[in-house]
């Protein structure tokens, strides 16, 4: 099997952007990857283009990938949308790295792109809201806080753990976010911010929910020849692991984590021929406060129930033993759906080459990317590594 | 001739009290009511009948499958035009092959029902619910309450009607309803309207062989708490009578379904004679006497009851009207919603034919051995457990229960496990309908109704939630 590289990796910040189209934004995204590069890279060198998206509001269900892939001026390499609700853009690297791997592309884009703040809120919630389980779950009057909230509910219950340990997911997270430039909410907030905040699905508060966001992240994955000839310090992906569960969590195995990727994280782990303790820093799908905690025990990082002593010791704080969502992650960074993904691989390709600024993970030389789609029926991870 | 078999009731859980209303306008227009029954805001007509129906099957211990007809009377039908029948006969379980009418048009017609389901001399469910409508500002508005009420006719029942009458009178402009209005009216002539009531209620109850003196209980149309004791006393009926079977003063007017469920409580409490007179505008009245043989098993349900200020209710009426909702909502067909009616109605599981496992829905491969061999049916239990809840706060419904939320506030959206024969559980997302501090949290147990879902394209969808259940011992 050949092996994949990130070779370069660029986004737009994450926010409210009425200014700016779902084209021109993944443009911007697509154009900061390449600008990324040491060596130029001409469009007609690419092989494939993935995109994910859900495509909020409508605005192009059929053929948005090649609606923005001609829009960025890629050419005429074959464009393929990639729909997996908010695990599209991290379907969309997987669909990446495998066409490198298997040799039919040499050097493939893995890109998202998501509009979301240009339509009301009923407009947005109708959308969001079919990519949860439509016909039952759906119609009991829940939302995605709902459902992530009923498990919440029976997670707290089962473990006896305190509500505001969720709290202090938030409060990390903003920290982080605070020190990122791309970051949609980048400001620090207190644990009472969080507690005092509207309740929006007990024992969620407005707080513990990532916002809703526009935005676009773009990954460049090419084969081993050619990341040598492009730069010096490319990012190896060494494993990749996908899962797939019932849509509606009712229908689960388990309320107390999401199963998928739980059985990502195993067949990415086997993939990079990894264990859970050998992850340096992780970005994880932190769309509310409890998916971090579920995220903690699906990806191995401690037994179950035992989520909230990795926040209570700081074991994933910035300057903790493995750093967990130093972007921000979903909550401060945003969350454009399409773009979560690639956005996650954005994140990683900067702390692995040493490009993250005020928030580089000391001696970070492994990475592992986590995300979930809707509220957990797909999920993808991925372990990057530095070097060879 | 069948008899009267069991009886059930069933009032919402909401009271606006007669306080609260003079304090909003000033004035109180229906007199001698305390208090009116407000339904919830997912609260009409088809659900309260089914609330009532399900006390009275479940005391009578009959199979609905024994049920050989159905007859409901109100005056406020969810739709103008078409059959709620089939959606109460779905939810409540009765066969296909169900001989069902429908009796409307007047507050008359849960008499009616009655007398239809009797004379037609087979086992027959009859129904009556309403919850009629007018200005607030005005006596018909202020007296409005909401209930139901169900009767089971059978022929080993142990209570017969023995005699029935009626009688009618031209009386126009007597309590009426132009079309495509929501909310009833009357003139305000009040010597002609009470002229109205009485000549005709007297006229059908002269009609009966009994002397109205001799019942224990009379249970009389009562559009407020005034006039069935006045038309008593002219025709020699004791108040007690009266305040055996005319139960206005803590539920507000009942229209429809005012004297079945006197009836009803009159029989929960005991009484053997009972006289049953309906009337309605126009004018017209039926008259009915029980007398009963042996006791009929009853049960009312009255959850609560649970004062609302006069914002609340008014608020869970829709007098405010609806949600304006952008977009519209997740849409499922209504071919595809048809396809899962036993589980969106009476919560029917399957057992998987390979593994016996229990599926809900039970449809495609079975999510415990992959199998897909199909299901048998399996009947869940009408009580569970809630593994999983949240609430959804104001503001955060998703579209399609915008207007849900616009009228009742916060609801519970939960997991909710039910055991199956031999301790197989399957778990059902359900909306619990929580109200005051009633919150739900893991652990607790509710049990399953039948409530409006939503409203798409005009057309009510009624399916299954939970209530909490109520304390034992």
């Amino acid at each position: 099997m050949r092996e994949a590289y990130i070779v370069g990796a660029g986004q737009t910040p994450f926010g409210s952007f009425p200014d700016r189209s779902y084209r021109d934004l993944f443009s911007a995204a697509y154009t900061a990857a390449v600008e990324s590069i040491p060596e130029p890279v001409a469009p007609d060198r690419i092989d494939e283009v993935f995109v994910g998206t859900l495509g909020v509001g409508g605005r192009q269900i059929g053929l948005a990938g090649p609606a923005v892939a001609t829009h960025a001026g890629i050419g005429d390499a074959p464009t393929t949308r990639v729909e997996n609700a908010c695990a599209s853009g991290g379907s969309a690297l997987r669909s990446a790295v495998e066409a490198v791997r298997g040799g039919r592309a040499d050097l493939a884009v893995a890109g998202g792109v998501e509009v979301m703040t240009d339509v009301s809120d009923d407009v947005r919630r109708w959308w969001l809201g079919v990519s949860g389980e439509t016909e039952w779950e759906r119609l009991t009057g829940a939302t995605f806080a709902g459902v992530y909230a009923q498990m919440a509910s029976a997670y707290l219950d089962t473990y006896d753990v305190d509500r505001e340990v969720l709290s202090a997911v938030t409060v990390k997270n903003h920290d982080n976010g605070a020190k990122n430039p791309a970051a949609q909410l980048g400001f620090s907030c207190t644990l009472e911010d969080a507690e005092t905040a509207p309740m929006v699905a007990d024992p969620l508060t407005l707080y513990h929910c990532c916002p809703t966001s526009d935005g676009a992240a773009v990954a460049l994955v090419a084969s081993e020849d050619l990341a040598g000839s492009l730069r010096d310090d490319p990012v190896r992906v060494a494993g990749v692991g996908a899962g797939t569960d019932s849509v509606g969590v009712y229908d689960r195995a388990t309320l107390t984590g999401i199963p998928a990727a739980a059985t990502a994280a195993d067949r990415a782990y086997e993939d990079a021929g990894i264990e859970a303790r050998d992850v340096d820093v992780a970005e994880v799908h932190d769309c509310f406060a409890i998916a971090e905690l579920f995220a903690y025990e699906d990806l191995g990082f401690c037994e179950r129930g035992e989520a909230a002593t990795l926040i209570e010791e700081d074991v994933t704080a910035l300057s903790g033993d493995r750093p967990v969502n130093p972007s921000g992650g979903l909550k401060a960074k945003g969350h454009p759906i399409g773009a979560t993904g690639t956005g996650q691989a954005v994140e990683a390709f900067k702390q692995l080459t040493g490009d993250a600024g005020d928030r580089q993970v000391h001696a970070a030389d492994r990475a592992v990317l986590h995300n979930v789609g809707g509220s957990g029926g797909a999920a993808v991870v991925h372990v990057l590594e530095c070097g060879p | 001739m069948t008899r009267i078999a069991a009886v059930g009731g069933y009032l919402p859980r909401f009271r606006l009290g007669a306080d609260a209303i003079a304090e909003a306008w000033d004035r109180y227009q229906a007199s001698g009511i305390d208090a009116v029954a407000v339904p919830d805001a997912d609260e009409d007509a088809v659900t309260m009948a089914h609330a009532a129906a399900r006390q009275a099957l479940a005391v009578a211990d009959r199979d609905a499958g024994s049920v050989a007809r159905l007859h409901v009377g109100t005056t406020t039908p969810p739709l103008a035009e078409g059959d709620l029948m089939p959606r109460l006969c779905s939810t409540l379980g009765l066969p296909e092959g169900v001989m069902t009418a429908t009796h409307t048009g007047s507050t008359r017609a849960g008499v009616e029902a009655l007398l239809g389901g009797y004379h037609a001399d087979e086992t027959a469910l009859v129904l009556a619910a309403d919850c009629p409508r007018g200005d607030p500002d005005s006596r018909l508005g202020q007296a409005a309450g909401a209930g139901a009420a169900a009767v089971l006719l059978a022929p080993e029942g142990g209570a017969p009607i023995v005699e029935t009458a009626s009688h009618v009178e031209a009386y126009p402009g007597t309590r009426y309803r132009p079309p495509g209005e929501t909310e009833t009216r009357e003139l305000g002539v009040r010597t002609y309207e009470r002229d109205a009531y009485r000549e005709t209620l007297s006229g059908a109850i002269d009609r009966l062989d009994t002397a109205p003196g001799t019942v224990d209980a009379a249970a009389l149309q009562a559009p407020d708490g005034d006039r069935p004791y006045r038309v008593a006393d002219a025709l020699g009926i004791a108040p007690a009578a009266v305040e055996a079977g005319v139960r206005v003063a803590a539920t507000g007017d009942l229209g429809a379904a005012s004297p079945v469920f006197g009836l009803v409580a009159a029989l929960a409490d005991g009484v053997d004679r009972v006289l049953v007179a309906g009337y309605g505008g126009g004018a017209g009245a039926t008259a009915l006497l029980v007398d009963t043989e042996d006791p009929v098993p009853a049960a009312v349900a009255t959850p609560g009851p649970e004062h609302l200020s006069y914002t609340a209710a008014m608020r869970r009426r829709g007098a405010f009207g609806d949600a304006d909702v952008a977009g519209g909502g997740a849409h499922v067909s209504l071919p595809s919603w048809r396809r899962t009616l036993p589980q969106r109605h009476r919560l029917e599981a399957g057992a998987c034919r390979s593994c016996s496992a229990v599926a809900f829905p039970p449809a495609g491969a079975c999510q415990g051995c992959g199998a897909t061999e199909g299901y048998d049916p399996v009947t869940l239990p009408t009580g569970g457990e809630v593994v999983a809840t949240t609430t959804i706060h104001p503001g955060g419904a998703p579209p399609e229960f915008a207007d849900q939320q616009r009228r009742g506030g916060v609801y519970d959206s939960a997991i909710v496990a039910f055991e199956a024969d031999g301790g197989r559980t399957v778990r059902v997302p359900v909306q619990v309908v929580v109200t005051g501090d009633r919150s739900i949290a893991v652990g607790d147990p509710v049990e399953t109704t039948v409530r409006r879902i939503y409203t798409q394209e005009g057309v009510p969808r009624y399916g299954v939630k939970a209530v909490p259940a109520e304390p034992t011992g």
